[in-house]
C-alpha cells in the first residue's frame, strides 16, 4: 500500500462503516409503514464520504448500490458548498436530480464534523405512491413524467435543522397514501440520524484527518480488486441483444443491444442500437441503467469486493440519449425497472461468451409490477406488489426457484397479512411445472400468483414481460416458459398484454392471476442425467411428457423409475433429428 | 422427590465439551468438564453425573432435579438427519414453504443455492378449504382430500407430518380435524404438528416453517430424551429432568418432546440467563452478555434483569449477526428466543490474509480438530488462539488446568509465515492486530443487540465469559467505549450454571391483527384472561402450583402499515388503551428514533408469559469456590505484549483469590481452571463480593 495505512486499522473502519449502513438499513426495514419497503425491502442506504463517494452500503438492493452515485453528484454540483448543519436534501426528480422514478424518494443528510462536511447518510425508498393517474404510482400508461405525480427537485427537507413545512405539505396533500409516506419519510430521516451519528463515533475515535486516507485506500482497494479481474477475462468485443416484448395491445418489440468491450483492466458498455425512447412509463432514467451495468459486471467478479464506489471506476457506460436507456424528459419512467433487468441480462448474455463459468442464463426478467387499489368502507387502499422469482441455470448447477433476482433482493409479501389488510384473497402461489428451461442443468421454475376482489369496485395496473421474448438459455440450454397475465382464468378467461396501457377496472370476484417466466436452462438437455430428471418428476417440477419430449427420458409412470433402454434410444433419435448447435447464440432466444 | 433430595444438576453440551455443574443448599457450586459423546451423548452425561456425584460424595437420591441445555434438535437440523416428514397445506399454498420470503443472505454471488426444503415437494399435500382472516370458513374441509394425502404420506413412509393452513392461527378447527382424520387413518405413531399450536401467530410461511421444523426434529428430540431417562435411571437417577428452551424459561422432558422447535437455542440461553440472574443478584441489571467459545461469539442484552427477546430466528443459517438484516440462510422459527447474536470469531477462528491484502479473523474454524497450530494435533492454519499464545495472554503449560499444553513456537511459526510477513508487520503487532480485529468483529455482535436495538452499550457492563470471553472483553468492551467489564466464577461453564437459576417459563399468545380503534378494550382484556386460564392449566399439568406462578401480561403492537411489532408489557389490572399507546409511542421512540402519536395503532399479538421462579433463594456467592489454580511459587511474571503504544510488559499472573475488594491496577492476568482474563494496562481490577473479577475501564 503507498499511503501510511495500517493494514489493522484499515479491517476496523471498514467493518465499523458496513455495521452503520447496515444499522440505517435495518432500521427502515422495520419502522417503514408501507408494504412495498418493509417486505419488498425495496429501499436502500449508504454512506458516503466528504467527496460525495459511496464508502459503505446496507445489504438491501443490489441493483441499487449504483443509485446514489448520480445523485451525489448534483448535490455535489449545486448543494454541497453552501450546505449548513442540519439541512437535509429530498428528490424524486430523474431528469436533472438524479432519481429514478418518481416513487423513488431520496432522502440524505450531510454530516458535519468540527465545521466541515465529513459525508453524507443516503436514503433511498420506494414509495407507496406519490400520485399520478393510477395508485401506486407505477402505471405503465402514464406518456409522460407529468402524468406520474408529485415530482421533487433536489430541495431541502430540513434547513439547518428546521422541517420545510411547506413542502412536506405539498407531499401529503399530492399521495393517496399520506400516512405510509410520512411514516416512511419520518423513518429515511430516522436511518440518516443514525448514520450520522455512527459516523460521527468513528471519525472521533480515528479523527477526521486521520481517517481520509483509509477512505482512500478503501476506493483504491475496490478498484485495484476489480481491475485485478477484468484483466484475467480476454481482451474483446462481446455483443448481444436481448429484448422487451413491448407495450399495450400491438407491441412494438424493443431491442437492449450492448457491447462489452475488455480492453485491458477496463471494461465499456456500450448500448448504442438500443430502441428509441417511448410513450409509455418504461423508458429508464440512466441512473438505474448505470446502476444494473456496475451490478452485472460486480456479480461475475468476487463478492469479496467492498461495497464502496471505487470497484466501478474501471467500467464505463456509454448510453445514447433518447433511448429507451437514457430517454429525455418528459419521457414516463414509472415502470422503468424492467430496463435496468434486462440490461443486467443483456450483459450476462454478452459476457456467456467469454466467461460462460461465471454467468447465470436469465431469469424471470426481474420483477412483475403489479398496482391494485379501490375503496374499501370508505377507505382507500392500494396494494403494490413487486413479484419476482427465479434463477437462471449456471454452468455446473440448476437455477434455483423461490428466491429473488440476483439483481435485486426483494421479498414476498405474506399472504395472510395482504388478506388480514385488504378487500382481496390470495387464491394461490406456487410453483408452475415445466416452465424452467430444459438444459444439462435445468433452468429455475416460474411462480404464479392469483388475486381475487373481494370488494365492489377496483382497478389494477400491472406490467410484466417475457412473454413473447423467453429467458434465454445458454450452452444449448432452452429458454424459460413464458409470462402470462390472465383475467379470471378459466373457460371464460381473458389474457391481457404483458404490458397494458391502461387500468384494468375489476369486479367483486375477479381473479387476476400473474404466472411469471421462468429461468433458461445451460447445456444440452439430452446430457442431463436420468436420475435428475426423476427427481424432478418425483416432484413435479417437471412432468413424464416433459421428462420424454425435452430430456429425452423415458420414464415408467407407475414404478417412477427410468427406463433406461428407451431412454438411450429416445435420446439417439433426438439427437439425430437436432440440428448442429451454434457455435455460440449471439441472441437471445426469440 | 425423595427426602433428601437437595441437590440440582445442570448439564450443558457443546460439541467438544459436556460441562457438568452441581448445586446444593450450601457450599460451591461443583463443576465438572467431559469429552462429549457425539454417537449418544446420554451416555456421556451419565458418567459425568456419576463421576461428580461421587465426588461430591452423594448418592444419586440426593439429586431433586437435572436441568439440561441440548444440541440435538440443533444438530438434527445442521446434519440434516431428522425424520422423514410432510406436509399438508391448504389448496394452492403447496410450495410456500420452498418459495420462503425470497431474500437470500448474500448479495452478488450467482452460485447461491437455498437450503433445501426440509419436506420436499413430492411430500407436501393440499387439502381443499378454505379460512378468511377472521377465521371464516370460506370453504368448508373437504375431509376426502384429506383422506387422500394421509393414505399418500403413509405410503410415503414418513414419520412425522406438520399441518399448516391458511388463517389456523384464527380458527385452528380445519387443523385440528385434518390431524384426527390422519392420526386416524395412519395411527398414533406419527408424530404430528398442528401449526396453530406451536405457533397461532399470522404470517404463513413461518407459521409453515415453524411447524415443520418442530415435526422434523420431533421424533429425534423424543428418542434422545426417552433413552437419557432410561440411561439415568438405570443409574437410580430418576429426578425429573428439565430442559432448556430458546427463551432461557426451562420445560419439562414431556413438554420439550412436544415442542422441540423451542429449545434448539438452549445452550447460548442458559449462558444469558447466568448473566440475568447476575445482574440482579448485582442489583444493576444492565448487562450486556457477551459469551466467546471456540467457533463463536454471542452478545445479548439484559436491562433492568430481562433479557430481550425476538421471535425473528433461523436456525442452520450459518453464522450471522443476529439474522435481522440477513435473511433467508436457514430455516425460519418464529417462536420466543433470547436475542443472542452470534458471529464467528472464537479461539480456533482462522486468522488469514485475504485476496485484497485484509487480515481476516473467522468465520472459518479449526474446531477442535485439527485445532489451533499450539495445540500440536494437526493444525496448520495460525488462529485466534494461536495469535493470544503469541501475545503472551495464554498461558502455554496450564490450559485446562495443565492437561492440555500448547506449543508456543509452532503458534509463533506459523503467524510470522502466514500473517506477519505478507502484512509486512513485526509477529508482536499481527498477533496485536489480530486480537484488535477479532475484537471489531465481535463488537458488531454486541451493537446487533444494542445501538440496533437503540440501545446504548455505554449504559451497560460487560459480562465476558466462555472460554475466551475473558482474554477478549475488555478489548470489545473499549472498542464500545463501554466502562466496566465483569467476569465471573467458573467463566468456562457459566452456561452450565445459568441452567441451575433458570425460571420454569411458558408463552401463550392470541393473534388480533386489528386497528385499536375498532377494538373494545373489555374483548382484549378478555383474551389475556383467556389466556391465564391456559397459562395455569398447562404449569399446573406440569406439577406446578398456582401460587407459584408469575403471570405477566404482553402487547405486540405497531403503526398500522409497519411490518414489524414492538413488544410492550402490560399492567394486569384493567387494561387502558390510552396506556398502552403511550409505552408503545415511547419504546418506538427509544428504539427507531421516531414516534407518530397520531397514527392508528395495530394490535398484532397479546401474550402471556407465565413463570414459575425456581431457587429465588439459592445463594449466588456459591459459584465464588473455584478448582485449584498453580501452585504460588510456580508464578513470575510473564512478558506480554500489548500493542505499540505499551509495548512488552512483564505482567503479573494471579489467581482469581488474589484479587481483592482494593483494585490493583492493569496490566496483569489471571489464569483460571478453564480460562485466562486479560486485564490490559490502564485497567483496574478488583473481586466484588459474589467473587466476580470487577474490570474499570479507563
Amino acid at each position: 500500500m503507498e499511503r501510511a495505512v495500517d493494514p489493522i486499522t484499515f479491517e476496523v473502519i471498514k467493518n465499523g462503516l458496513s455495521s452503520v449502513a447496515d444499522e440505517m438499513a435495518l432500521i427502515i426495514m422495520r419502522s417503514a409503514y408501507s408494504p412495498v419497503v418493509r417486505d419488498s425491502m425495496d429501499y436502500s442506504t449508504a454512506l458516503c464520504d466528504r467527496h460525495g463517494q459511496i464508502i459503505a452500503q446496507g445489504l438491501t438492493l443490489a441493483v441499487q448500490l449504483g443509485a446514489f452515485p448520480d445523485g451525489m453528484h448534483y448535490i455535489m454540483r449545486d448543494e454541497a458548498a453552501n450546505a449548513r448543519p442540519g439541512d437535509i436534501f429530498i428528490f424524486n426528480d430523474p431528469y436533472g436530480s438524479g432519481g429514478q422514478h418518481l416513487p423513488d424518494i431520496y432522502v440524505i443528510k450531510p454530516i458535519f464534523h468540527e465545521g466541515r462536511i465529513e459525508g453524507y447518510a443516503c436514503t433511498m425508498a420506494h414509495h407507496s405512491d406519490v400520485g399520478g393517474i393510477a395508485p401506486g404510482s407505477t402505471a405503465i400508461h402514464a406518456t409522460d413524467i407529468h402524468q406520474e405525480g408529485l415530482c421533487i427537485p433536489l430541495l431541502k427537507l430540513y434547513d439547518a435543522g428546521q422541517p420545510n413545512r411547506s413542502l412536506f405539505r405539498i407531499i401529503e396533500k399530492n399521495t393517496r397514501q399520506p400516512i405510509q409516506v410520512l411514516g416512511d419519510l419520518k423513518a429515511q430521516l430516522a436511518a440518516c440520524a443514525t448514520g450520522e451519528r455512527g459516523y460521527l463515533d468513528l471519525l472521533r475515535r480515528h479523527g477526521a484527518e486521520a481517517m481520509r486516507p483509509y477512505l482512500e485506500e478503501l476506493q483504491d482497494q475496490a478498484e485495484r480488486m476489480m481491475r485485478d479481474f477484468i484483466r484475467q477475462i480476454p481482451d474483446g468485443a462481446y455483443e448481444f441483444v436481448d429484448y422487451i416484448d413491448g407495450v399495450g395491445d400491438d407491441p412494438q418489440t424493443l431491442r437492449i443491444q450492448v457491447k462489452v468491450t475488455v480492453a485491458g483492466d477496463e471494461i465499456a458498455i456500450d448500448l448504442a442500437g438500443t430502441s428509441r425512447q417511448v410513450a409509455a412509463a418504461i423508458n429508464c432514467p440512466i441512473a438505474m441503467i448505470h446502476s444494473a451495468a456496475y451490478c452485472a459486471i460486480r456479480c461475475i467478479t468476487s463478492p469479496a469486493i467492498p461495497n464502496c464506489e471505487g470497484y466501478i471506476r474501471p467500467i464505463r457506460v456509454i448510453a445514447p440519449e433518447g433511448t429507451i436507456v437514457n430517454p429525455l424528459p418528459p419521457a414516463a419512467c414509472a415502470a422503468r425497472g424492467v430496463m435496468g433487468y434486462r440490461v443486467f441480462d443483456a450483459i450476462m448474455g454478452a459476457l456467456a461468451q467469454v466467461v460462460p463459468n461465471r454467468v447465470i442464463a436469465a431469469g424471470e426478467g426481474g420483477p412483475t409490477l403489479f398496482s391494485i387499489g379501490g375503496t374499501q368502507n370508505g377507505r382507500q387502499f392500494v396494494l403494490t406488489e413487486v413479484m419476482v422469482g427465479t434463477w437462471g441455470a449456471r454452468a455446473g448447477k440448476d437455477g434455483v426457484e423461490g428466491i429473488s433476482n440476483p439483481a435485486a433482493n426483494l421479498s414476498n409479501q405474506p399472504v395472510e397479512l395482504i388478506e388480514a389488510e385488504l378487500p382481496l384473497e390470495v387464491v394461490g402461489y406456487g410453483l408452475v411445472a415445466d416452465s424452467g428451461g430444459a438444459g444439462k442443468f435445468r433452468g429455475g421454475l416460474a411462480f404464479h400468483r392469483e388475486f381475487r376482489v373481494l370488494c365492489d369496485d377496483a382497478t389494477c395496473t400491472t406490467r410484466a414481460d417475457r412473454r413473447d421474448h423467453r429467458p434465454y438459455g445458454l450452452a444449448g440450454g432452452e429458454p424459460g416458459g413464458g409470462s402470462q397475465n390472465i383475467i379470471n382464468p378459466g373457460a371464460q378467461q381473458t389474457g391481457l398484454p404483458t404490458m397494458p396501457m391502461r387500468a384494468i377496472p375489476l369486479r367483486h370476484g375477479d381473479v387476476f392471476r400473474h404466472i411469471s417466466a421462468g429461468g433458461g436452462g445451460y447445456g444440452d438437455p439430452l446430457e442431463r442425467p436420468p436420475e435428475a430428471v426423476l427427481e424432478d418428476v418425483r416432484d413435479e417440477k417437471v412432468s413424464l411428457a416433459a421428462a420424454r419430449e425435452r430430456y429425452g427420458v423415458v420414464i415408467d409412470p407407475k414404478r417412477l423409475t427410468v427406463d433406461r433402454e428407451a431412454t438411450a434410444q429416445r435420446r439417439q433419435t433426438m439427437r439425430k433429428a437436432a440440428k448442429p448447435a451454434p457455435a455460440q447464440a449471439l441472441q437471445a432466444a426469440k | 422427590m425423595a427426602a433428601g433430595a437437595t441437590h440440582s444438576i445442570g448439564i450443558d453440551i457443546g460439541g467438544t465439551f459436556t460441562d457438568i455443574v452441581l448445586l446444593g443448599p450450601s457450599g460451591p457450586i461443583r463443576t465438572h468438564k467431559i469429552s462429549s459423546t457425539a454417537d449418544d451423548f446420554s451416555r456421556g452425561i451419565v458418567t459425568g453425573v456419576r463421576e461428580l456425584l461421587d465426588a461430591a460424595g452423594l448418592v444419586p437420591g440426593a439429586v431433586a432435579e437435572l436441568v439440561h441445555a441440548t444440541t440435538v434438535a440443533t444438530n438434527a437440523i445442521l446434519e440434516q438427519k431428522g425424520a422423514p416428514t410432510a406436509l399438508i397445506t391448504t389448496a394452492g399454498f403447496r410450495d410456500v414453504l420452498e418459495m420462503r420470503r425470497l431474500r437470500i443472505p448474500v448479495l452478488y454471488d450467482l452460485q447461491y443455492d437455498k437450503p433445501a426444503p426440509l419436506v420436499p415437494r413430492r411430500l407436501r399435500f393440499e387439502v381443499r378449504e378454505r379460512m378468511g382472516p377472521r377465521g371464516e370458513i370460506r370453504i368448508p374441509l373437504d375431509e376426502a382430500s384429506v383422506e387422500a394425502a394421509a393414505k399418500q404420506l403413509q405410503a410415503a413412509g414418513v414419520e412425522a407430518v406438520a399441518i399448516c393452513l391458511l388463517h389456523s392461527y384464527a380458527n385452528p378447527t380445519h387443523e385440528r380435524r385434518v390431524a384426527d382424520i390422519v392420526r386416524r387413518l395412519v395411527g398414533d405413531d406419527l408424530y404430528i404438528t398442528c401449526s396453530a399450536d406451536i405457533l397461532p401467530e399470522i404470517r404463513e410461511y413461518e407459521r409453515t416453517s415453524t411447524a415443520v421444523v418442530n415435526s422434523y426434529v420431533g421424533p429425534v428430540v423424543r428418542r434422545y430424551l426417552r433413552s437419557l431417562a432410561n440411561r439415568l435411571a438405570q443409574a437410580n437417577l430418576d429426578a425429573p429432568i428439565r430442559i432448556m428452551q430458546s427463551n432461557g424459561g426451562v420445560m419439562t422432558a414431556g413438554s420439550a418432546g412436544d415442542k422441540p422447535a423451542c429449545i434448539v437455542e438452549s445452550g447460548p440461553a442458559a449462558g444469558v440467563i447466568a448473566c440475568a440472574r447476575l445482574a440482579r443478584h448485582l442489583g444493576h441489571g444492565n448487562i450486556i452478555s457477551f459469551d466467546m467459545g471456540g467457533t463463536t461469539a454471542k452478545a445479548a442484552i439484559i436491562e433492568n434483569g430481562e433479557p430481550a427477546k425476538t421471535t425473528e430466528y433461523e436456525v442452520g443459517a450459518g453464522i450471522n449477526l443476529s439474522s435481522k438484516l440477513v435473511k433467508g440462510g436457514g430455516y425460519a422459527i418464529k417462536l420466543p428466543f433470547i436475542d443472542v447474536s452470534e458471529i464467528g470469531a472464537g479461539g480456533g477462528s482462522i486468522v488469514a490474509v485475504d485476496s485484497a491484502g485484509a487480515l481476516k479473523v473467522g468465520p472459518r474454524s479449526a474446531g477442535a480438530m485439527p485445532g489451533p497450530v499450539c495445540y500440536d494435533i494437526g493444525g496448520t492454519e495460525p488462529t485466534f488462539t494461536d495469535a493470544m499464545v503469541a501475545l503472551g495472554y495464554v498461558n502455554p503449560d496450564y490450559l485446562v488446568g495443565g492437561t492440555v499444553r500448547l506449543n508456543a513456537d509452532k503458534a509463533r511459526r506459523v503467524l510470522a509465515d502466514r500473517i506477519a510477513r505478507p502484512l509486512n508487520l513485526s509477529l508482536l503487532d499481527a498477533a496485536h492486530g489480530i486480537y484488535t480485529i477479532a475484537a471489531a468483529t465481535m463488537t458488531r455482535a454486541v451493537k446487533a443487540v444494542s445501538t440496533y436495538r437503540g440501545r446504548d452499550p455505554r449504559d451497560f457492563a460487560l459480562v465476558a465469559f466462555g472460554g475466551n470471553g475473558p482474554v477478549a472483553g475488555v478489548e470489545v468492551a473499549r472498542a464500545l467505549k463501554m466502562k466496566r467489564v465483569l467476569v465471573p466464577p467458573a467463566p468456562g461453564v457459566f452456561s452450565a450454571v445459568g441452567l441451575l437459576f433458570s425460571d420454569i417459563e411458558h408463552e401463550f399468545l392470541r393473534t388480533f391483527f386489528r386497528r385499536t380503534d375498532e377494538l373494545r378494550a373489555q374483548d382484549v382484556a378478555a383474551a389475556f384472561q383467556q389466556l391465564e386460564v391456559e397459562a395455569r392449566r398447562t404449569l399446573r399439568r406440569e406439577g406446578h402450583a398456582t401460587e407459584q406462578i408469575e403471570l405477566r401480561w404482553l402487547a405486540d403492537l405497531r403503526y398500522s402499515g409497519q411490518a414489524y411489532e414492538l413488544t410492550v408489557a402490560m399492567p394486569r389490572n384493567g387494561l387502558d388503551f390510552d396506556e398502552m399507546h403511550r409505552a408503545f409511542h415511547g419504546e418506538h421512540e427509544r428504539t427507531y428514533g421516531h414516534r407518530s402519536d397520531g397514527d392508528p395503532v395495530d394490535l398484532v399479538n397479546v401474550k402471556v408469559l407465565a413463570r414459575v421462579v425456581r431457587l429465588a433463594a439459592q445463594p449466588y456467592e456459591g459459584l465464588a469456590a473455584e478448582p485449584a489454580g498453580p501452585q504460588q511459587d510456580e508464578i513470575r511474571p510473564r512478558d506480554a505484549y500489548f500493542g505499540a503504544e505499551h509495548g512488552t510488559i512483564a505482567t503479573p499472573l494471579l489467581r482469581r483469590r488474589d484479587l481483592a475488594a482494593a483494585p490493583i491496577q492493569g496490566p496483569a492476568i489471571v489464569e483460571e481452571y478453564d480460562a485466562t482474563c486479560v486485564i490490559p494496562p490502564g485497567c483496574l481490577a478488583s473481586l466484588d463480593r459474589l467473587g466476580n473479577i470487577n474490570i474499570e475501564l479507563d
